[in-house]
């Protein structure tokens, strides 16, 4: 359907630049997300696609046509809102008829399209009900539909699943992402949940400050996060010193207190620097003291049900948060060796 | 205990404020040749004496256009700056809203006398009602003003935001999301804009062009030579008039919100 061009776009508001030249393709039928805590300017670029904000600098394209003179209204974008927006005094049908009334589809044809997205969205029958007769959920979905009746070219979504409580939130994800994969129509997703974004995207755009940090896929961003912002705020993550040991044929090798990790060689890092990984608690292992690993003591430990979190102190000096099965149990007090494979410990850059 | 006695002193305050129209109403139905209450018998002879009287019948057709001139004018102009004041406004907010209110705070004559110099300066007069409704227009704005600025508070900007993404233009969204929304607040400015229009004195006696006269006028005027039921007659139809108003707009446009 549509590619989804962002070319060095940027809004400044007086002497703050609120997106700061970010560029980013979105593919056909893709699914994109823009993640970053609040003030990061991922709303703002989503209004900027969607036409509600002006672009200050860059491009918008849309299959190469640039759309940032184009009004909202002509950009034909189907956009889901943090507080559905669904419109009060209108029955659902009327919600879904509104957008198509705007563009003079026949009447028959109407209630053809009305009547399948209702069904795609489970609402069959729900059609004649006021939003305010409707539960958070489904109003959810009314506003869903009523963004892809139009069949529009774009599907953006900004924070839809914010209002919702936990459990419904999970089953919603769910839910639009198989909705979007069936209807194959390229969407932007704004979120600050990072388990959201990683569970619904193809691709994850970072945003810090107004500037893109990373894009790549869930398992790029959170596996090889690119700098100590991303490994931060995308998931939860340990940060493990390391030295430089060696450096050659492009591979620099790093002793850290797990062993010896490697990593491709960067610029201005020699032997002998000190440096910082990232290991995500799940990849640390316990085991048995006096077994292979560092050695260190469980400090605390919460159990959750599907899974144990222990904060583990070293006896090196570093803390470090562990994630790992019910399987293996360790009281608090008890003795450990903590061992972590070397492909899991990723080099984020110098130390700090 | 304590609430009944709340409740009695409550309904007796009611009645206390209420007395004065039921008296005047009561007053209307007398068949006696003065105003005096209780009536000496029941007769609409004052009535038919009303109907029958050219010139209150002309001052009450006079009243009922300037009012529903009035309520449009003060309705379009009214709402257009709630909106301005809602959505543009900005840090001028408090200024607009004072600026708007304005006519509320100053003493009716004064207001008056004010357009009275105006517009024989501007040379328009008092020949015709110009000047008149601009004076009605004047003072009603503030209630449309505050009844729109009111509804617009709750009106939610992704609203309007939804309807441009489905391709509504600007025209439409005022008419299809935007009005139907802020509808309650525009019907009570326009209600309160015809009621109060009706029954101003103060600018229209100013202001009325010579020969001319509104119903409030016409029954000062009466009552300065005359003391007969046929003033209460006139009062009751006036309060009827306001009722139904009231009444109608409330059946026919529906003053409750949509189903919220």
């Amino acid at each position: 359907m549509t590619v989804v061009r962002i070319e060095s776009l940027s809004k400044v508001y007086g002497a703050v630049r609120a997106v700061d030249r970010i560029s980013v393709e979105i593919g056909d039928g893709e699914f994109i997300s823009l993640l970053g805590p609040s003030g990061c300017g991922k709303t703002t670029t989503l209004k900027m696609i969607a036409g509600f904000e002006e672009a200050s600098e860059g491009a918008i394209r849309f299959d190469g046509a640039d759309v940032v003179r184009v009004p909202a209204e002509k950009r034909d974008i189907g956009m889901v809102f943090q507080n559905y927006a669904l419109f009060p005094h209108m029955t659902v049908d009327q919600n879904l008829a509104f957008g198509l009334e705007m563009r003079r589809v026949p009447r028959a044809e109407m209630r053809s399209r009305i009547d399948r997205v209702l069904e795609m969205v489970q609402l069959s029958g729900f059609s004649g009900r006021y939003p305010s007769q409707l539960s958070g959920g489904q109003q959810q979905r009314v506003a869903l539909a009523r963004a892809l009746v139009i069949e529009p070219r774009i599907l953006l979504l900004d924070e839809p699943l914010a209002n919702l409580d936990a459990k419904l939130r999970e089953e919603m994800r769910v839910f639009i992402r198989d909705l979007q994969r069936r209807v194959g129509i390229t969407t932007v997703y704004v979120t600050h949940d990072q388990a959201e974004a990683m569970t619904m995207s193809d691709r994850v755009v970072v945003m810090f400050g107004g500037r893109i940090a990373q894009v790549g896929a869930p398992a790029d961003i959170y596996e090889r996060p690119q700098n100590l912002d991303v490994a931060r705020f995308v998931g939860q993550v340990n940060l493990v010193s390391g030295t430089v040991a060696s450096a050659d044929d492009g591979t620099l090798a790093i002793d850290t207190a797990f062993g010896r990790a490697a990593a491709p060689a960067r610029d201005g890092l020699h032997p002998g620097q000190a440096v910082t990984l990232s290991l995500r608690p799940e990849a640390i292992g316990l085991g048995a003291p006096g077994k292979a690993g560092a050695p260190g003591r469980v400090e605390a430990r919460y159990y959750s049900g599907s899974l144990i979190d222990y904060r583990v102190a070293l006896d090196g000096g570093e803390t470090l948060h562990v994630q790992s099965f019910p399987t293996v149990a360790f009281a608090e007090g008890d003795r450990v060796s903590v061992h972590a494979p070397a492909d899991r410990l990723w080099l984020i850059g110098a130390a700090q | 205990m304590r609430s009944r006695v709340l409740a009695a002193y409550c309904i007796l305050i009611y009645l206390f404020l209420a007395a004065p129209i039921i008296i005047v109403v009561g007053a209307s139905f007398n068949a006696g040749n003065f105003l005096t209450f209780p009536p000496q018998g029941l007769s609409l002879r004052w009535y038919v004496v009303f109907f029958h009287n050219d010139v209150f019948m002309r001052a009450i057709r006079t009243s009922l256009w300037v009012a529903a001139v009035t309520t449009c004018v003060s309705l379009v102009v009214g709402t257009m700056a709630a909106l301005f004041y809602v959505q543009h406004a900005g840090r001028w907010k408090e200024t607009v809203r004072v600026a708007m209110l304005a006519p509320l705070l100053l003493p009716e004559v004064l207001t008056a006398i004010a357009l009275l110099f105006f517009v024989y300066a501007i040379g328009i007069g008092t020949r015709s009602m110009f000047g008149m409704v601009v004076g009605h227009v004047l003072m009603t704005l503030p209630f449309v003003f505050i009844n729109v600025a009111a509804s617009l508070e709750s009106f939610d900007p992704d609203w309007d935001m939804a309807a441009r993404s489905l391709g509504a233009g600007r025209w439409t969204r005022f008419r299809r999301i935007m009005l139907p929304l802020i509808k309650p607040g525009v019907i009570g400015g326009a209600l309160f804009a015809f009621i109060i229009s009706f029954d101003m004195f103060t600018i229209s006696f100013l202001l009325k062009g010579i020969g001319t006269s509104t119903l409030p006028i016409q029954l000062f005027d009466y009552l300065r030579t005359n003391f007969t039921p046929e003033a209460a007659a006139v009062s009751t139809l006036s309060v009827l008039l306001t009722l139904g108003v009231v009444i109608v707009s409330d059946k026919v446009l529906g003053l409750k919100l949509h189903r919220f």
